[in-house]
């Protein structure tokens, strides 16, 4: 399976997002106009960045063990790799990804320095308002905590702002009483919720109960009876 | 005498730009469906199709000499959003189409959604489209990618909109959950 597409419309934020939901296991591949970087992947958390001058090359290296040897890479330098080759070009929005699952062998356990929810809240901190928008797209949408919260914003590392704007969510607030209610400026609003929501430590609550249908259970059973014959 | 008219039951197709929606109501409408396409001048909307729909598409299906299931396509640009707003009103129920190649437009897709849940909170479905594709996201992942969560209630259905049998089953899909809120 591969998951591609370009970081300007799609940014790390969201593709992180999707790889910790399902705890992929792979490689993440970014193309930027002056270096392309492997990203190595195990269950949803970024282990290891490497660039790589040939694409091809990366898959040369199957075993994520000897790969570390013959880099000259000791397990506490892998935090380093995340440090120089993802958190720093966080602000690039030129290059283009693609995620191939599995095809890394790798050991049981690797240590995760950066949890993938700091390195989402970290992407999430850098987005546009605009890019924001793509998420919270209406003032009056209200969240709710996610029963599992405490513990991905554990390991988030919330700022103290970011924290405000959590304590503020109760299933009742809209983000335009929120907005007021903190004191915060927008932009940081939208970046936190855009966060909290990509980690899973929010999620939207339905403004509305559910409309009961507007037609007959024999009438739809008939509609049902046509559909299958189509 | 005069005739009597059938009662019109509506189903929306919504859906961002390109994922699909003309193509879902060709698959299965029993007349060639009503098209309001204009040729697309946006140069990088021509990379995708060279026409878009600029009003509604629709097509028709026959349940019986009382009834006929009407599905309507919404335009996918947002400057023709208004039309949303026209053709959500009475809706039985909505099917949102993603082109599952394309994340660039998930989140459009997810502000179809929060819209449609806001104005008309009916029975909902997301069709990852173009399944057939080789680049396609899984259905998981579109979920995923669209922040859909299980408390939400909408399942997302792998389709591609050029076969019938997945059309078909998209629509099943929907009819089923709005079973069960009739019933539970």
């Amino acid at each position: 399976m591969t998951l591609t597409g370009d970081l300007k419309s799609f940014s790390f934020a969201d593709i992180l997002q999707v790889l910790h939901a399902d705890k992929k296991s792979g490689v993440l591949i970014v193309e930027w106009k002056d270096m392309t970087v492997a990203y190595y992947i195990k269950d949803g958390e970024l282990v290891l960045a490497r660039p790589v001058d040939k694409v091809f090359r990366i898959y040369v290296d199957r075993d994520f063990e000897k790969l570390l040897e013959k880099l000259r890479l000791r397990e506490s330098s892998l935090a380093e790799t995340v440090k120089k080759f993802f958190l720093s070009r966080l602000d690039n929005r030129e290059g283009i990804f693609s995620f191939t699952q599995g095809f890394i062998r790798y050991p049981e356990t690797v240590p995760v320095f950066y949890p993938a929810e700091y390195l989402i809240m970290e992407s999430a901190r850098r987005l546009t308002l605009e890019e924001t928008e793509r998420k919270i797209s209406d003032e009056l949408l209200v969240f709710e905590k996610a029963p599992d919260y405490e513990e991905k914003v554990r390991k988030a590392r919330l700022t103290d702002e970011e924290q405000k704007v959590l304590n503020l969510i109760d299933g009742k607030n809209t983000v335009k009483d929120i907005l007021e209610k903190s004191g915060l400026d927008k932009l940081t609003l939208y970046r936190t919720l855009y966060g909290l929501l990509s980690i899973g430590a929010i999620r939207r609550k339905r403004k509305k109960a559910p409309k009961k249908p507007s037609i007959s259970l024999d009438l739809l059973a008939k509609l049902i009876e046509k559909i299958k014959k189509l | 005498m005069s005739e009597k008219k059938p009662k019109k039951i509506k189903i929306v197709i919504a859906g961002p730009f390109a994922a699909g929606k003309t193509e879902f109501i060709r698959t299965v409408s029993e007349i060639e469906p009503v098209t309001t396409e204009r040729k697309i001048t946006d140069p990088k909307e021509k990379e995708k199709k060279s026409s878009t729909t600029v009003a509604m598409d629709f097509g028709k299906i026959k349940i019986d000499d009382e009834h006929e299931l009407y599905l309507f396509g919404t335009p996918g640009q947002s400057r023709f959003n208004f039309m949303w707003e026209i053709l959500g009103e009475g809706a039985l129920g909505v099917i949102v189409l993603v082109d599952s190649t394309d994340p660039k437009t998930f989140h459009e897709a997810r502000r179809i959604i929060n819209f449609f849940q806001s104005r008309y909170p009916v029975p909902l479905v997301v069709a990852a489209n173009k399944q057939d594709l080789p680049n396609a996201w899984s259905p998981e992942d579109v979920a995923v990618a669209l922040d859909i969560s299980e408390e939400e209630g909408i399942p997302v259905i792998g389709i591609s909109a050029k076969n019938k049998d997945d059309v078909k089953k998209a629509l099943l899909l929907l009819l089923e959950l709005i079973k069960t809120q009739l019933t539970g």
